[in-house]
Order: structure tokens, then C-alpha cells, then sequence
């Protein structure tokens, strides 16, 4: 990637200090999928009408993805919807049965094209029981011709340094899953493609992988984390692709489909007495709105409640609280796939 | 295919792997090698011409006679090459690990050749290894039982020990291009074991002793122990290895086209 720092190394604190930042990730309906501020040729990952079948099933259905350069993109979908298919696909591990797909530029039936600049974690992170961490790393570093300094470096990353030389065997799943993390950056990769990272993490671990993740794309490193834990994905993605039964549903910035969604005002009048007067307002101006026990939810977006705030003080009510809320991700999963379930 | 051959390397430091790559073959070429000395006859009884451990303390003062065990227990040796290729092989699949590998290294061919390569290796270490060591009991054991050893440091005896290094040695390659085989036709270390030493033991001699007595000349697992013992009563050498090589040949070109073009 061009204009990227070199080596990610431990004990490197990243600019965000693991918030979430607002890098802008283009829409999906860019054609070069450009960051704004970053130096890109184009996308990380594009594919047009990439398609699985598993003799009689259609595990990937004709999809269209873009994923655009230097940016955390999330890929989300049920269990079985086929994302590790999908990804198993872009790393040459899975012959496409139709449609093509290029990552890095490089189409993906000639894997050796690009791989050397990928990093990759599938499915449960999968090592040699009787070697240890380390041993494990050395194995994939002699096969890919990598710097044998990079061992240590990503074994730290992970915090995984004074475990490195016990035996895999007695590894926790959570120290299996950083371990694969460890193998993934150990190419110092210009795209990593995680599948679900944060499977058998604790907490802080969950933690340290989300920070993890937004400083490799502070570094420029394009990531691509597939999950089904959709909280989590909306915390660390900037961008999204959405998958559900093999057919992509949604792909783009992750502000852009919550703000799609609907969203609620929640209002609090100082007396309860004045909730259906306030109801009746709502409803003057063509907002639906519901009493829930000692709130009025209004179906209305964050902008209209500076007017609802007005229009309740020209009434006479006075408001203890007004809020707004907006659709979780998950939310706005099942939104999106029932819509295409109907 | 040197990346993928130095990458092995490290896996073949596993306790384990050592154990039972090394020690096997060792220890079946030293209980063969005290077998052989401990039950060797002056004479043997009236029609019987001497093999197996039944042979005579003349037979093994011969140049040949250093190794005579060994290359009696040459196919079980062979079975633990099977069973090594077949388990490193099939493990990869089986163990998952095979995806990682094929993420830093997506020149199949290249994987496959330096991983079985490096096995070939060690095969050969653990061949030396185990001859060395069987040769070492049998100079040990033999004048106890009145066998002359100076036949065996002669340069015919030299040149016979060579040669059964070499045949040995390229039998149990020949074994281990069949564990390579159904270790990725099968994917499963359990199952390509089974299978292949279903095979070479019972099954082919099944075959050759019922059905087909022409068998012992086609068949692989007889020609790898005729190639083993320098040729045989059934096959020439030079008719066992020529075969073999066909055989080796088209087997690894099959192996080769289901690995890079099956899903991983």
C-alpha cells in the first residue's frame, strides 16, 4: 500500500487509543471504492456475481462486493449465510463455480499473485497441538519467506510473548484465536481478512482485537472481519457487507444504513397527564406517535426534536427529557433481511 | 518448494514424529537384526535353504550377512514410512492446518513436492539410523554365536550393505508415495493408514495367494519388498523398479491434480 508505515509493532499506541473513529468509507456504489485522504488504486476486494454451489446447494449466489481500501469493513450475516465461503474464495482456498473476484488487483485464480501481501484468519484458528506458538509461526514464516523478526513482534502484538514457547495443546481457545490473529499479520499485510476473530475471546480480549483492528487501519491496512456478532461489528466497521442466504443484502458505510433505518424520539413530559396532549401534537404534524408507559415515542428522526421541543413549550409542556434513537445494527439486520425475506 | 521443504523441516521436530518415525523403523530393524543372530542354526534341517531369522551362522558370516534382518523386516520398515507420509499428509487436512499453509504458500505443486520432500528426508536419516544402529547390535551379538564379521568391513561387504541401504531406502519412498496418495485422496490420517496397510499386508496377499497368482509381479506392495530385497524369486530388480517407477510416476502426477484442484 502506498505511503504505508512499515512494520506494526507492539507498543505502538494507535491515534485513536481504540475509540472508534469516523473514517469516511466510500459508498458502495463507488467505482474505485477511493478513501478520501488515502492513496488507493482502487478497491481492496471486488468481485461481480461470484458464485459457490456445493453440488445441489448455492452456498454463494452471484455476489458483488467492493471493499475499499484502508478501511475496517465489516461482513455480516447468519451462520451458514456464506461469508467463510466467500472468503475461503478470495484466498484461493475455494474454486468460485462462477463470477470473478479480484483482490489487490490480482483475480483470485492466481492467488500466489497477491497472498504474500494478505493475511487471514478462516474459520477456528487451526495450528500443529504439539508445536509450540511459536514453532507454529515459524512454520508459516519459512513457508512464506518472511522476516523470522516478525515472530516476535506479532506475538507481542497479541500479548502472547511469555506463552510463546508452551505448547499449542495448552493453549485456551482465546489464545488460539490471537494466535491465528499473530499468524494473519505476520506478512505485515497490506489486507487481512479475519473470520469471526473474536470467537472464544473474553472481553478485554474482544477489546484488545477491536483495538487491534482500528489500528491496523490507522496503519493503512485494509481489513475485513466477518462476524455474526453484529454489536461488535458495529463498534470497529466503517463499512459493511451484508449477507444473508448467499445474496449480498446491503454494502455500504455503516452510518448510511443505520440512518436508512427508523428511528425513534423518545419524549418525557414533566407531568404524565400531558402525554396525549403531546401524542395529539405528534400526530398534528403526520408523526405516529405511541404512549409507552411514562414516554411518548414519536416515529421521527433527530432532527425533528428541536421543533417537537418547540411546539410542546408553545402548548404549555414542559419536557424533562427528549431523546432520539436509532436503530442498532442488528436492528437493522433484520430490517434488511426481512424486507428481502418477503 | 525449498520454502515448503525448510517449513516441514520444523514439524519434524515434533516429539512425537521423532518417536515414532525414528524409533520405529529402529526398533524393528533391531528386534529383526537380534532375532536373526540369537536364532541362527549351523545346520539347517534337511530342504530348508534358510530365511526369515531361520538362517545359518554361514549364511550370515557372508559379506551380505550384516544386514540380513534388516532387509528381512524391510516392509515393515516400509509401513512406517506409509504410516509417516500418510499421517503428515492427511493431518493437514484434518487438523485444518492445511488453509494456513496454502495462505502463505498458493503454489500447490510447490507444497506438496518440498513437504514430501523433506519427509523423504527424514525417511532416509531414519533408514540410516536404524541400519546403523542394527549394524552396531550385530557386530555386538555376532561372536557369540560364532559368526565371522570380517566378510562384512570387506569391500563386498561394503558395497552389499550399500546396496541395501539404497533399496531399502527407495522402497519405503515408494511407500511413502502411497501414504502421500490416500493421505490426499482420503484427508483422513485414520483412514489413509488403515487403508494402506490393509492393502500392502493382508490384501494383496489375498490377492496373489487366490485370485491372481501372476499378481506378485504387478502388484505394488510385493514389488516394493522385492525392490527392498534387491529383487526376489517373483521380480527381477530391474523389473521392480521399472515398474515402481511407472507406478510412482503416475501416482504423483494424480496426487498432484487432486491437491491443486480440489477445494482446501
Amino acid at each position: 500500500m502506498n505511503g504505508r508505515p512499515s512494520h506494526l509493532v507492539p507498543n505502538q499506541e494507535p491515534a485513536t487509543s481504540g475509540q472508534r473513529t469516523t473514517s469516511p468509507a466510500a459508498p458502495a456504489s463507488s467505482p474505485a471504492g477511493k478513501i478520501p485522504g488515502r492513496e488507493t488504486d482502487g478497491p481492496a476486494v471486488a468481485t461481480s456475481a461470484l458464485t459457490k454451489r456445493f453440488g445441489e446447494r448455492l452456498a454463494v449466489d452471484a455476489i458483488d462486493i467492493e471493499l475499499p481500501s484502508g478501511v475496517v469493513s465489516g461482513f455480516v450475516g447468519p451462520n451458514g449465510a456464506g461469508k467463510t465461503t466467500t472468503i475461503q474464495m478470495l484466498l484461493g482456498l475455494v474454486r468460485p463455480t462462477g463470477g470473478t473476484a479480484r483482490v489487490l488487483g490480482h483475480p483470485v485464480g492466481h492467488p500466489a499473485a497477491y497472498l504474500d501481501r494478505v493475511g487471514a484468519l478462516v474459520e477456528s484458528p487451526s495450528f500443529y497441538p504439539t508445536l509450540s506458538g511459536r514453532r507454529n509461526l515459524e512454520v508459516l514464516t519459512r513457508l512464506g519467506r518472511l522476516d523470522r523478526a516478525r515472530i516476535g513482534e506479532v506475538l507481542a502484538l497479541v500479548e502472547l510473548g511469555d506463552r510463546a514457547d508452551d505448547l499449542v495443546r495448552t493453549y485456551s481457545l482465546g489464545m488460539k484465536q490471537r494466535l491465528g490473529v499473530a499468524a494473519a499479520l505476520l506478512p505485515d499485510p497490506e489486507l487481512v481478512i479475519l473470520d469471526e476473530p473474536a470467537n472464544g475471546l473474553d472481553p478485554a480480549g474482544i477489546r484488545e482485537i477491536r483495538r487491534l483492528l482500528r489500528r491496523l487501519s490507522d496503519e493503512g491496512v485494509t481489513v475485513f472481519v466477518s462476524s455474526h456478532q453484529l454489536a461488535e461489528i458495529e463498534t470497529i466497521c466503517d463499512h459493511l457487507v451484508m449477507i444473508h442466504q448467499g445474496r449480498i443484502v446491503f454494502q455500504g458505510k455503516v452510518d448510511d444504513l443505520l440512518a436508512a433505518q427508523h428511528s425513534d424520539l423518545i419524549a418525557i413530559p414533566e407531568h404524565s397527564k400531558d402525554l396525549v396532549k403531546l401524542a395529539e401534537l405528534c400526530e398534528q404534524e403526520g408523526k405516529a406517535a405511541h404512549v409507552d408507559g411514562d414516554v411518548l415515542r414519536v416515529q421521527a428522526s433527530g432532527d425533528w426534536a428541536a421543533e417537537l421541543n418547540r411546539r410542546a413549550m408553545a402548548a404549555g409542556i414542559t419536557l424533562r427529557g427528549l431523546q432520539s434513537t436509532r436503530a442498532s445494527l442488528e436492528e437493522a439486520f433484520f430490517a434488511v433481511t426481512e424486507r428481502k425475506d418477503r | 518448494m525449498l520454502a515448503a521443504f525448510s517449513s516441514e523441516l520444523v514439524k519434524l521436530r515434533r516429539r512425537g514424529v521423532l518417536l515414532w518415525g525414528l524409533g520405529g523403523g529402529l526398533l524393528f530393524t533391531v528386534l529383526a537384526t537380534v532375532f536373526t543372530i540369537e536364532r541362527a542354526v549351523n545346520t539347517l534341517q534337511p530342504g530348508f535353504h534358510g530365511h526369515g531369522f531361520r538362517v545359518t551362522v554361514a549364511q550370515l558370516s557372508q559379506p551380505d550377512g550384516l544386514v540380513h534382518g534388516v532387509v528381512d523386516v524391510s516392509n515393515l520398515v516400509g509401513i512406517v514410512a506409509l504410516c509417516l507420509f500418510a499421517g503428515a499428509t492427511a493431518s493437514e487436512y484434518s487438523q485444518g492446518t492445511l488453509r494456513n499453509l496454502l495462505i502463505r504458500q498458493p503454489r500447490r505443486a510447490e507444497l506438496l513436492s518440498g513437504k514430501f520432500l523433506a519427509l523423504a528426508l527424514f525417511i532416509a536419516l531414519a533408514v540410516l539410523l536404524a541400519i546403523a544402529v542394527a549394524a552396531g547390535v550385530a557386530f555386538a551379538l555376532a561372536p557369540g554365536k560364532g559368526i565371522h564379521t570380517s566378510a562384512w568391513t570387506s569391500s563386498t561387504g561394503l558395497n552389499d550393505l550399500w546396496h541395501s541401504i539404497l533399496h531399502v531406502y527407495l522402497a519405503c519412498v515408494g511407500y511413502g508415495i502411497l501414504g502421500t496418495a490416500l493421505a490426499v485422496l482420503l484427508r483422513s490420517p485414520g483412514v489413509a493408514i488403515a487403508l494402506g496397510v490393509a492393502w500392502v499386508l493382508p490384501i494383496e496377499a489375498i490377492i496373489t495367494g487366490a485370485i491372481w497368482s501372476n499378481g506378485d509381479r504387478w502388484l505394488p506392495g510385493q514389488l516394493l519388498s522385492a525392490l527392498a530385497h534387491g529383487g526376489n524369486s517373483s521380480s527381477s530388480y530391474a523389473h521392480a523398479l521399472v515398474t515402481l517407477t511407472v507406478y510412482a510416476v503416475l501416482t504423483a502426477i494424480g496426487t498432484l491434480l487432486l491437491f491443486q484442484r480440489r477445494d482446501a
